[in-house]
């Protein structure tokens, strides 16, 4: 398991580098950011080691996020601030720095220094309408169309089969973090 | 709108009445005059790429990158901590799906997933809503997260209130699977809210 030694977050996980732990359970941990962008940033993360989100079976991104709201919530209460913002990095590109995935969770306060804004895009209708067709093709795929079915989904972890070509592409993606 | 002309007295009468609602009045009102509900209910066009019985996502109009996508609960929820359990751990997990499916058809090479409670935070729209944004080098989008220093006293005391505002100590070594805090049934319908509408109304700025 050399990818969970070299990872920095499995090593806060296993408790081999010291943290202040907000939140523990069988999938899930919380940690305090000590370089946090402001007071009471935390990080909730899963303990096993999946480098990016496509990777974390679809139970534990639920539990991850429900903890993270719970958090959220926390922080509004405990440490009156004037918001909160939940934000993923995936991806180097997006502003990933560590291989484990991570969902933070920053206490927010006007002119806090903190941007997560942009500035819009213009497209052209035929561009939207060209991002909008390739998008609706692939989510054809992602099996949540289950309209029929009047039970309450389940959200068992699916068996996700990861071919050879997208375990490729994953590690290859990997292989550009520092 | 047709609120923007009236008169200091309809002003008070509106905020009067709105004072006196219940809350589940409150709640229709609210939906009433919220355009992301006007969207879920097809009275608004929008693109929609996904859709199922508790989500529906869409191309932003003013898009942070070509393929920004804004996931929203259909039920009328102003900010997360309002959102239901086991609506959160839906949504996200159709959050991961859109990432995916962005990496995989218009060729990002990573994803940003937000999402902002408060205006302070970023919030514009009184809907909970998560922003999946495709993501690629020099896109010219520039998050700025500064790093700051923590002195130790600083974290101990920090953390210590975030702990007993989550209900409970952490769970000790030998008995990692308890857990401190409980979560809803899903069945359980009335979010128990630790958050007022008072203290909600200052969150989202409004008067």
């Amino acid at each position: 398991m050399a990818a969970r030694e070299a990872c920095v977050v499995c090593q806060i996980v296993g408790n081999n580098i010291p943290s202040k732990k907000i939140y523990e359970d069988e999938f899930a941990m919380a940690v305090l950011d000590v370089n946090g962008a402001n007071p009471g940033h935390c990080f909730v993360m899963p303990k096993n080691h999946y480098p990016i989100i496509e990777q974390v079976p679809d139970a534990e991104i639920g539990r991850l996020f429900q903890v993270s709201n719970k958090i959220s919530s926390a922080i509004f209460e405990s440490l009156g601030v004037q918001g909160t913002n939940i934000f993923v990095a995936n991806g180097v590109p997006a502003g990933q720095t560590v291989a484990h995935f991570t969902i933070n969770i920053i206490p927010r306060k006007e002119n806090d220094g903190i941007n997560l804004q942009w500035q819009p895009k213009q497209l052209s209708e035929e561009e939207m309408s060209t991002v909008e067709l390739k998008l609706k093709e692939q989510t054809k795929n992602v099996g949540y169309f289950q309209k029929e079915e009047k039970k309450p989904r389940v959200h068992a972890p699916k068996q996700k089969v990861i071919s050879e070509e997208e375990e490729e592409y994953f590690t290859r993606q990997m292989r550009r973090l520092p | 709108m047709a609120e923007q002309n009236i008169s200091q007295e309809q002003l008070r009468a509106l905020q009067e009445k709105i004072k006196n609602m219940s809350p589940e009045e409150l709640k229709e009102f609210q939906k009433k005059q919220c355009i992301f509900c006007q969207i879920v209910a097809g009275k608004v066009q929008s693109r929609k790429i996904y859709e199922d019985e508790k989500t529906i996502a869409i191309l932003d109009i003013n898009p942070s990158n070509p393929g920004h996508v804004l996931l929203l609960t259909k039920e009328h929820y102003s900010i997360m901590p309002q959102v239901p359990d086991d609506e959160v751990a839906h949504v996200f997990m159709v959050a991961k799906a859109l990432s995916n499916s962005m990496l995989r058809s218009i060729d990002a090479q990573g994803t940003n997933i937000i999402a902002a409670n408060g205006i302070a935070a970023g919030q514009r729209a009184q809907h909970f809503m998560v922003h999946i944004i495709p993501r690629k080098e020099n896109d010219g989008i520039n998050f700025v997260l500064p790093q700051k220093t923590m002195e130790q006293k600083e974290i101990e005391a920090v953390g210590n209130k975030l702990i007993a505002a989550l209900g409970g100590a952490v769970a000790k070594e030998e008995e990692k699977s308890v857990i401190p805090f409980k979560l809803q049934e899903p069945e359980k319908k009335e979010a128990k809210g630790s958050i007022d509408l008072d203290n909600l109304s200052r969150i989202l700025g409004v008067k």
